[in-house]
């Protein structure tokens, strides 16, 4: 059975009968009239599938599924989006989806990247940040930075710093953060935000174990009640 | 010969009814009323920035719109609007509309019973009398009863109505539209005030001074704040659809 995560960016999809994850940029994904899934979720995924899951319960569902503690915080950092979840006793205490801007997401970091060809494994973390208030203004300080002689490298591990703080905040700054997503590779982006909080890195495929199924969430497991 | 279109008399906000009655009579009791926060098909005049909140954007894009046939724009430069309200009274001034500028004082504010705040049925068509309360005082004669609520939306009414439609019939509205409903526009006490243990969006539209409340009333109550700046797209549906789902 082929299962999907259709991020913005990038397409994992898992065969759950050989355990075989492929991971394709969504760019190609689109393009292949013979993908089908069973289950999907993500954006993406919608016309593609037999069974569309929407990505904040996938993401809840597939965080219980990897996560034994009764209280916990997850996080996923995705190519145009954050979405978080706190757990309190293993019910959702607080959901949160940051949708429009890309100031905190994977996107915008991939361009930069890529036209500054940085290894972000290799990337120090600067004890510096540049004010990310969107993707566009941070894009423009990281470009001002490097202008007036920041090197590029560094100009991006201050960005790079931003958006972790922006992470930390939106995440209401926990002691201990679950991570999901692209992130989970950067190891800049991973050093940074161990400066603020413990991090465990969950990996790409969060959204996937939830479409596994292991965990359902009822109605009603929010618990509404303030942190 | 095809006759003129008719001529309307514009109003946002929530403007003293004394002022919308004197400026019927000055302009015509005929006219209609038109509420110009309302997206009302008119584009974009590219006058305010790009990074405005999408209802002030449409007071001016409709005014701009209906341009000669607007006789009169009523403005609520009050409390209960915002400055950006204020602001545009003054631009639509001297863009030479015949701006009456309105506000209305805590001594005015009414006590007017939640009717369609409370009561069960379509969101969409709860929040419409609401705002038709504005300028029609006289209570509804097919006066719903009230219900418990299973979910609450705080807020305006949206640019984008169709995020209204993904709530179950069963929710209660808060913030700035019961205000209305009540008859106390800037009443922040009411704005505030949320039945605890609803499960509650949050609602603003991007780049609205009230994103300040939402934020910190959704931190308060274990509710979810949503902002969206032109139509609700697949994200803000997902957003919303996962809250309702597992609360």
């Amino acid at each position: 059975m082929l299962i999907a995560d259709c991020g913005s960016t990038w397409t994992k999809i898992l065969d759950t009968d050989t355990e075989r994850l492929e991971i394709i940029q969504t760019r190609e994904m689109v393009k292949r009239d013979d993908l089908f899934f069973e289950i999907a979720t993500g954006h993406s995924g919608k016309n593609r599938c037999r069974l569309y899951r929407n990505e904040l319960i996938a993401l809840a569902e597939g965080s219980l599924s990897l996560v034994e503690e009764e209280d916990f915080s997850v996080v996923d950092v995705g190519g145009r989006d954050l979405k978080f979840i706190r757990f309190a006793g293993r019910k959702i205490q607080k959901l949160d989806w940051n949708l429009a801007c890309g100031s905190s997401t994977g996107a915008t970091i991939e361009l930069l990247g890529n036209y500054y060809q940085a290894d972000f494994d290799a990337l120090a973390p600067s004890r510096k940040w540049i004010n990310v208030t969107c993707g566009v203004f941070g894009m423009e300080k990281v470009l001002e930075h490097v202008s007036t002689g920041t090197d590029a490298g560094e100009s991006l591990a201050m960005f790079i710093h931003g958006l972790v703080r922006n992470v930390f905040d939106f995440t209401g700054r926990p002691d201990r953060l679950f991570l999901s997503g692209g992130f989970c590779a950067n190891n800049c982006f991973l050093q940074t935000l161990a400066k603020y909080c413990s991090v465990v890195a969950l990996g790409r495929t969060v959204p996937l174990e939830g479409l596994r199924g292991k965990h359902h969430l009822e109605e009603a497991d929010l618990t509404g009640g303030a942190p | 010969m095809v006759p003129a279109p008719e001529n309307i008399i514009g109003y946002y906000g929530f403007p003293r009814r004394e002022d919308i009655r004197l400026a019927r009579e000055r302009y015509g009791c005929h006219l209609p009323l038109v509420d110009l926060d309302v997206y009302q098909g008119a584009p974009d005049s590219g006058l305010l920035g790009t990074t405005t909140c999408r209802i002030i954007s449409n007071i001016v894009d409709n005014a701009v719109f209906y341009s000669r046939r607007l006789s009169a724009v009523i403005a609520d430069v009050g409390e209960g609007k915002c400055d950006r309200g204020r602001h545009i009274a003054y631009l639509l001034r001297g863009m030479g509309f015949q701006v009456i500028e309105s506000r209305i004082t805590e001594a005015e504010f009414e006590n007017r019973p939640l009717v369609w705040s409370r009561s069960a049925g379509t969101l969409r068509e709860r929040v419409n009398r609401i705002m038709d309360s504005v300028i029609d005082a006289a209570p509804p004669g097919d006066t719903p009863l009230p219900c418990a609520p299973t979910h609450g939306f705080w807020g305006v009414p949206p640019h984008d109505f169709r995020i209204l439609d993904l709530f179950p019939p069963t929710t209660h509205i808060y913030g700035w539209t019961r205000c209305v409903e009540a008859g106390r526009p800037s009443d922040l006490e009411l704005e505030c005030s949320i039945d605890e243990g609803v499960p509650t969006v949050f609602f603003t539209q991007s780049f609205c001074a009230k994103q300040d409340l939402a934020h910190y009333l959704a931190e308060k109550f274990g509710g979810m704040e949503v902002d969206c700046h032109r139509d609700v797209n697949d994200s803000i549906g997902g957003k919303v659809e996962a809250f309702l789902k597992l609360s």
